[in-house]
């Protein structure tokens, strides 16, 4: 096996020696956490994808946004925001909204859910490639949503027409967000490869 | 790497510990999720399913059930039941708001309705129509009987039953004077079983009841009354300017008044007025009316 690992900080190329389990190693020079493999990166990859999991439903069951017209009081979850855009004709933003916050997160939750559970299995590895694959085609759209928030905003333009309240639904939403991108970070990409023995004593 | 590779630094391993920590994000989600299906199922209110014979402006997910001017609870579905004669609205209530659906509660409707003399309910023009509620003191439950309208408080109050030829500008809360001082409405107008007498069902208040005796006289005061006399000229009188449009009556009573009239008494209701009548002004102490101005107490909160 390999014992030598460059510092992802510094950059200092350093031996490593045996790594006993529940330790964690440090770089000599600038004390950064080094690694061969990002560590504990399939049991936080799967604690974050879960979390994520979890929310999604909440996020999309529950309205992101309660507005009071004058005493009428309209709940509006993501779907139902999707279909009013899709009704108004705006059809290009309907998907786009659509794609970036329903059915890119559910894809990589579920992608990456399903890489940690098979990692161990062998026969799965073409399988496993294009889930990756996907999942990385699929990343830098999620940025998205911030700019399409920021365009419903200015489009709505309410006012004082009504009153505008968050609701459940947008900090189930927000969580789910922050979780996906915190699974997409801990997954280490190189486990991919490794053979099961390497993987096991990168663990 | 199998040669050895000298001079290179080495690593520092150290202890980590909080690794369990991690599992911590999805117990948190867990909870998170719990928490919003006990909020939504074990810690919300009841959802009532009321029948009305018409919906009228209420409108799915938005209509609100009211009472005492706050909102207590949201109209979730609107449908129509199987033998079409009813409409099903199914409303959830607040959590703090579930004493309300109780046994003999009374839902209604409020819409607006501009009447002669009247105008109620202007705020739903705005903001949709809601549903009220009076509600009962009986034993919980779920279903209820919506009320065509508003159902008349039950305010301590004297009924009588006037009996007249003809029903004239009469209508449904046209006022009742005595000294040109409303004391009372009338609550129905309907034709009786002997189709010769207009039945009308009036209320006296109940502070103004010791006023009304057994031999007081009932007469229409409703519109214009044009006298014309060879001397005195031409005369127009109105009782007020509310009884021009909605009717009214008045009553007086003698100074020989006999005994307080009780409810269910019925009166004639004269045409018009006699002109003895007008001399009547016995002396009839209202204690009720000196005790309302000297309250002082306000009503006890009610508890929950």
């Amino acid at each position: 096996m390999e014992k030598l690992v460059a510092c992802e900080t510094c950059g200092l190329v350093q031996e490593v020696e045996h790594v006993p389990k529940g330790s964690i190693v440090k770089c000599a020079r600038c004390h950064f956490q080094i690694f061969h493999r990002r560590p504990n990166s399939r049991a936080r990859t799967l604690a974050f994808s879960i979390a994520a999991l979890l929310l999604y439903f909440p996020s999309n069951y529950y309205p992101i946004v309660t507005a009071d017209y004058q005493g009428h009081i309209i709940h509006t979850t993501i779907f139902q925001g999707i279909q009013g855009l899709w009704t108004q004709k705006q059809y290009f933003i309907g998907s786009l909204v659509f794609c970036t916050s329903l059915l890119t997160p559910a894809l990589k939750i579920l992608g990456l859910i399903f890489l940690t559970l098979t990692l161990n299995s062998t026969g799965w590895e073409k399988t496993r490639t294009w889930v990756y694959k996907i999942i990385r085609l699929i990343d830098p759209w999620n940025m998205l949503e911030v700019v399409l928030l920021a365009m419903c905003v200015s489009m709505v333009e309410l006012g004082e027409l009504a009153t505008i309240h968050p609701g459940r639904g947008v900090f189930s939403f927000a969580a789910v967000v922050v979780l996906t991108l915190l699974a997409t970070l801990s997954f280490d990409s190189r486990l991919l490869w490794d053979s099961p023995a390497e993987r096991k004593h990168y663990e | 790497m199998s040669e050895k590779i000298h001079g290179l630094p080495k690593a520092k391993v150290e202890k980590s510990y909080f690794t369990w920590l991690l599992w911590l994000v999805p117990l948190a989600a867990i909870c998170l999720c719990g928490w919003f299906i006990a909020e939504d199922f074990l810690f919300s209110g009841p959802t009532l399913t009321i029948y009305f014979s018409s919906a009228g402006g209420l409108q799915k997910d938005d209509s609100l059930v009211k009472y005492r001017g706050i909102q207590i609870g949201q109209v979730q579905s609107l449908d129509l039941a199987p033998d079409r004669q009813r409409v099903i609205v199914r409303t959830k209530l607040n959590r703090s708001a579930r004493n309300v659906a109780r046994q003999g509660s009374i839902f209604w409707i409020v819409s607006p309705q501009v009447k002669l003399g009247s105008i109620s309910g202007l705020q739903t023009i705005v903001a949709g129509d809601y549903i009220a509620v009076r509600p009962g003191d009986g034993a919980r439950t779920n279903v209820f009987i919506g009320a065509e309208q508003e159902p008349v408080k039950p305010i301590p109050a004297l009924d009588i039953i006037l009996l007249a030829e003809k029903l004239d500008s009469l209508q449904k809360q046209s006022p009742i004077f005595y000294h040109e001082v409303q004391v009372g409405e009338v609550l129905s107008c309907q034709l009786g079983n002997d189709p010769r007498h207009v039945i009308v069902h009036a209320r006296i208040r109940e502070e103004y009841a010791p006023l009304l005796r057994a031999n007081s006289k009932f007469w229409n005061a409703g519109g214009i009354n044009f006298h014309f006399g060879l001397f005195s000229g031409a005369q127009i009188s109105a009782e007020s300017a509310q009884t021009l449009v909605s009717g009214g009556i008045a009553f007086a009573t003698p100074p020989d008044f006999q005994s307080a009239a009780t409810n269910g008494t019925v009166f004639q209701l004269y045409e018009k007025e006699d002109d003895s009548w007008k001399d009547w002004n016995p002396y009839i102490p209202l204690p009720a009316v000196t005790a309302m101005t000297n309250q002082k107490d306000l009503p006890p909160l009610d508890s929950k």
